[in-house]
C-alpha cells in the first residue's frame, strides 16, 4: 500500500511543471556556483603560493636577521568550493616577525570590495535559499490541494491509513526533490574531479555529510509543508503560510537568536575595555607618581654615587611593575571579554539553531571548517609558527651578532659613517621553518556537527509527528 | 438475493459540532443483489449517509455496517468491502485513464490485473480506447463518471456506494449507467445509490428511500410504486408529509 501510493506521488510529481522548473533552475545554479567555486579556491591558491614565494623572496633580501620577517598565508581549503562561509571574509595572512603578533588581514572582501557587493553564492546558499523554497513547493498543496481538487475523498473511500498517505506523501516529495537536484549535484562533484582539485579521504567524507546534510535539510521543509497543508483547507493558504513561515525561518529566526543572546549577556565592548584599562593604568600611575614623590622627598645631594644609583634601580623596579600590573590587567579583562563572548556566541547559537536554516548553515560551515573557528584555528596555528620563527631567527642572530641594524661611526679624521651591515650575501633561509597550513579535523568537530543533525532530524521528526496528529482530525470531503 | 443485508444502517444519527441534526436515527439495509436508492432534496441527509459509510465521518449514535463491520470501529477493514462514485469523480489529472485506473486498483490491493483487464473495463464502462491513455484533465464529466465507475469496478467490492451518479450525464450517459448497474446487480452486489433522478430511481432500484431533513420518511420496495405516481407521493413528502414510513403503516 505504502509503496503504491509513494509510487504515485513520485510519478505525479515527476510528470509535474514544478519538477521541470526545479531541474532546471537547480541545475544551473548548483553548476555554475561550483564552477565559480572551482575558479576561486584556484585563483585563492594560485595568489597564495605567488606570495609566499614573494615573503620568501623579500626575507632573503632582509638585511640581516634582526629585521627579518615574513608572512603565512591561510592555505586554501577545496570545500570552500561548495561552503563559503567567513572564508572570504577573514584575513588571507598575517606578518611573521619577531615584533608583531599574529593577525590576520586583507580578507578577499577588504582587498576586493566588488565581491562583497554581490557575495558569492554557493551550494550551500542554494540549499537555504533555493531548494527549501522548493520543498515547500512540492508539498503546500499535498493535502489541501488534493481536497480542493477532489481526490482526496476518492483516495480515502480505500482502505488508506491516514498515517501511511502522508508518509508517501512526504517520501514521494522527497524523492521527487533529490531526484530534480541528484544529477546537477552529481555533475558538479564530476566538475572537481576534472578540474583536478586535489580532495583527500576526509574531503570525501565531509562532502558526503554536507550533502546527507542537505538531505535532511529539504526533508525538513518538506515535512514543514506537509503540516502546513495538513492544517489548511485551501493550497492558497498553505502556500502564503509556507511563505511567511520561510521567511521567518531564513530571515528573522536566526537574527533574533543573536539579538537575543546579545540581550541576555553582558559583554563589555572593546572601547569599554580600553577605557577601563585607561582608567586603571592612570591610577596605577598617580599611585606612582604620588608614592615617588615621598620616597624621593629629602635631600638627595647627600646620596653617594652608589645610594643614588640603587635607587633609581629600584625606582626603575617599581616602574617596570607599574607596567606589569597594567600588562596583566588588559590581559585579564581581554580574557574575560574573550570568555563572555564565546559565552554568548553559543547562546547565540543554540537559539539560532531553533530555525533548520541555522542549523544547516552552522553544519555546513563547521563541516567546510569555514566557521566562526576558522579564525582562531589559523591563528593559533600561525602563532605556534611566529614561535618557531622567532626561536629561529633569535638563533641565528646570536651566530652573527655585528650584523643588523644601522651603524654611524664618528671619526675625527674620516668624519661621520653610515654603514648598513649585513650578514654575508643573501640570508640563507634553508633552515628556516616553513608555515604549514592546518589540515582541517573532523574530530573535534563531531559534537557541534552531531547537534546540528540531531536538531535538523528533530524538526523533521516534530513536524511529522504534527502533520500526522493534525490530518488524523483532518476533514477530507 | 439473500435476505441479510450487506450494507446496514443501524440507528444510524449525525450531529454536527454547529449542532445540524444531518441524520435522525435512520436504519435500512441494503442486500446483495440490491439497489436502494435514496431519494431527498439537498441537504436531506443522504451524502453525511454515504459519509458514515466511508468513515469520512463519524457517527454521533448508531451504526453503519459493511458485512457486518461496523464502519467507525474498523475503517479499514470495512473500507475494503466496499467501493465509491461520488457525484463529480475527480481523478488525477496529469494521469491518462490507465494510469488512474492502475493507481486505484493497487490501491485498493488490486495487483493482479494486466494491461488488458483495464482496456476491457473501460470499454466495458463505455470509453474508447483512443481515450485510454489520454491524461484524464481533458475528460469531460461524464468520462470521468465511467472512469469512476470503472475504478469501482476494478476494486471488485460486494457493496457499491453511488452518490448522486447521474448528475450531469447526458440521456444517453445515463442509460448507459443504468445498464452497468444492472450488471453489477446481477454479480450480486449490494448498491446503495442516493440520487435526484426519480425517473432513474424508480427504473433501476429495488428499493426508493425517501429522506427529508435527516430523517427517513419513507421506504417501499419499488415493485409496489410501479402503480404509484413517484414524483406526486415524493412532492408530497417533501411538502411536509411527516408521518411514519408507509412500509410500517
Amino acid at each position: 500500500m505504502f509503496r503504491v501510493l509513494v509510487t504515485k506521488e513520485l510519478k505525479a510529481i515527476l510528470l509535474s511543471p514544478r519538477f521541470v522548473g526545479t531541474f532546471m533552475v537547480g541545475a544551473v545554479l548548483i553548476l555554475l556556483s561550483v564552477y565559480v567555486g572551482i575558479q576561486e579556491y584556484r585563483a585563492a591558491v594560485d595568489h597564495a603560493q605567488t606570495s609566499q614565494l614573494l615573503s620568501d623572496q623579500g626575507l632573503q633580501e632582509a638585511t640581516s636577521w634582526m629585521s627579518a620577517s615574513t608572512r603565512a598565508y591561510r592555505a586554501p581549503d577545496p570545500m570552500t568550493i561548495f561552503v563559503s562561509g567567513l572564508a572570504f571574509d577573514i584575513g588571507r595572512w598575517t606578518p611573521i616577525s619577531t615584533r608583531t603578533g599574529v593577525r590576520l588581514r586583507h580578507s578577499l572582501y577588504s582587498d576586493e570590495p566588488m565581491y562583497a557587493v554581490f557575495r558569492f553564492v554557493d551550494f550551500s546558499l542554494i540549499v537555504v535559499v533555493v531548494m527549501s523554497l522548493f520543498a515547500l513547493l512540492f508539498t503546500y498543496d499535498a493535502v489541501s490541494g488534493e481536497r480542493e481538487d477532489g481526490t482526496l475523498k476518492l483516495v480515502f473511500s480505500h482502505p488508506v491509513s491516514r498515517a501511511h498517505y502522508l508518509l508517501a506523501k512526504a517520501s514521494g516529495a522527497w524523492l521527487g526533490l533529490a531526484a530534480a537536484l541528484a544529477v546537477p549535484t552529481a555533475l558538479a562533484v564530476l566538475m572537481v574531479v576534472v578540474y583536478g582539485i586535489p580532495l583527500g579521504w576526509q574531503d570525501w567524507l565531509r562532502l558526503t555529510l554536507l550533502l546527507g546534510l542537505a538531505a535532511l535539510f529539504c526533508g525538513s521543509f518538506v515535512m514543514i509543508g506537509l503540516l502546513l497543508s495538513a492544517c489548511t483547507r485551501h493550497s492558497s493558504v498553505s502556500f502564503l503560510t509556507g511563505l511567511m513561515v520561510w521567511v521567518a525561518l531564513t530571515l528573522i529566526v536566526p537574527r533574533i537568536g543573536v539579538l537575543t543572546a546579545g540581550q541576555l549577556t553582558n559583554v563589555p565592548t572593546v572601547a569599554e575595555i580600553q577605557g577601563q584599562r585607561e582608567a586603571f593604568a592612570r591610577d596605577q600611575w598617580d599611585k606612582f607618581m604620588r608614592d615617588g614623590i615621598g620616597r624621593w622627598q629629602g635631600n638627595t645631594d647627600s646620596l653617594g654615587e652608589e645610594a643614588l644609583l640603587a635607587r633609581i634601580q629600584t625606582e626603575d623596579s617599581l616602574r617596570r611593575q607599574v607596567e606589569t600590573n597594567i600588562s596583566d590587567y588588559e590581559t585579564r579583562q581581554y580574557a574575560d571579554l574573550r570568555r563572555k563572548s564565546e559565552r554568548r556566541e553559543r547562546l547565540a547559537l543554540s537559539l539560532a539553531r531553533l530555525s533548520p536554516v541555522s542549523a544547516f548553515q552552522i553544519g555546513a560551515m563547521t563541516l567546510a571548517g569555514t566557521d566562526l573557528d576558522m579564525k582562531p584555528r589559523f591563528e593559533s596555528a600561525m602563532d605556534a609558527y611566529r614561535a618557531q620563527f622567532t626561536d629561529y631567527v633569535g638563533q641565528r642572530q646570536s651566530e652573527s651578532p655585528g650584523a643588523g641594524g644601522m651603524r654611524i661611526e664618528f671619526n675625527s679624521e674620516t668624519g661621520m659613517k653610515i654603514s648598513n651591515p649585513r650578514d654575508a650575501g643573501a640570508l640563507d633561509i634553508s633552515g628556516l621553518p616553513k608555515y604549514v597550513s592546518p589540515r582541517f579535523d573532523l574530530a573535534p568537530a563531531v559534537g557541534s556537527l552531531a547537534l546540528d543533525f540531531g536538531v535538523l532530524a528533530l524538526g523533521l521528526l516534530g513536524c511529522l509527528f504534527g502533520a500526522v496528529m493534525l490530518f488524523s482530525r483532518y476533514d477530507v470531503r | 438475493m439473500t435476505d441479510s443485508p450487506y450494507l446496514e444502517a443501524v440507528a444510524l444519527s449525525k450531529r454536527y459540532e454547529d449542532g445540524v441534526l444531518a441524520l435522525d436515527r435512520v436504519s435500512f439495509g441494503v442486500r446483495p443483489g440490491q439497489i436502494y436508492a435514496m431519494l431527498g432534496a439537498n441537504g436531506a441527509g443522504k451524502t453525511t449517509t454515504i459519509n458514515i459509510f466511508l468513515n469520512l465521518i463519524d457517527p454521533s449514535e448508531g451504526e453503519a455496517r459493511i458485512g457486518g463491520i461496523v464502519t467507525h470501529r474498523e475503517p479499514l477493514e470495512a473500507k475494503a468491502h466496499v467501493a465509491y462514485v461520488s457525484e463529480n469523480v475527480m481523478l488525477y489529472g496529469n494521469f491518462t485513464a490507465m494510469q488512474n485506473l492502475e493507481f486505484f486498483a493497487r490501491l485498493s490491493g488490486k495487483h493482479h490485473y494486466s494491461r488488458d483487464d483495464y482496456h476491457d473495463i473501460l470499454r466495458r464502462v463505455g470509453l474508447s480506447d483512443d481515450v485510454h491513455y489520454k491524461k484524464v484533465r481533458g475528460f469531460s464529466k461524464g468520462m470521468r463518471q465511467k472512469c469512476g465507475i470503472a475504478i469501482a469496478i476494478l476494486k471488485d467490492a460486494p457493496a457499491i456506494l453511488l452518490d448522486e451518479p447521474t448528475s450531469g450525464l447526458d440521456p444517453k450517459a445515463g442509460w448507459e449507467f443504468c445498464r452497468l448497474l444492472e450488471s453489477l446487480r446481477q454479480e450480486g452486489k449490494a448498491i446503495l445509490m442516493s440520487t435526484h433522478d426519480i425517473f432513474r430511481a424508480k427504473e433501476i432500484a429495488d428499493t426508493i428511500a425517501i429522506m427529508k431533513e435527516g430523517r427517513l420518511v419513507m421506504e417501499q420496495p419499488a415493485g409496489e410504486l410501479a402503480h404509484l405516481d413517484l414524483e406526486k407521493l415524493y412532492m408530497e413528502y417533501m411538502a411536509g408529509h411527516n408521518g411514519p414510513m408507509p412500509a410500517e403503516a
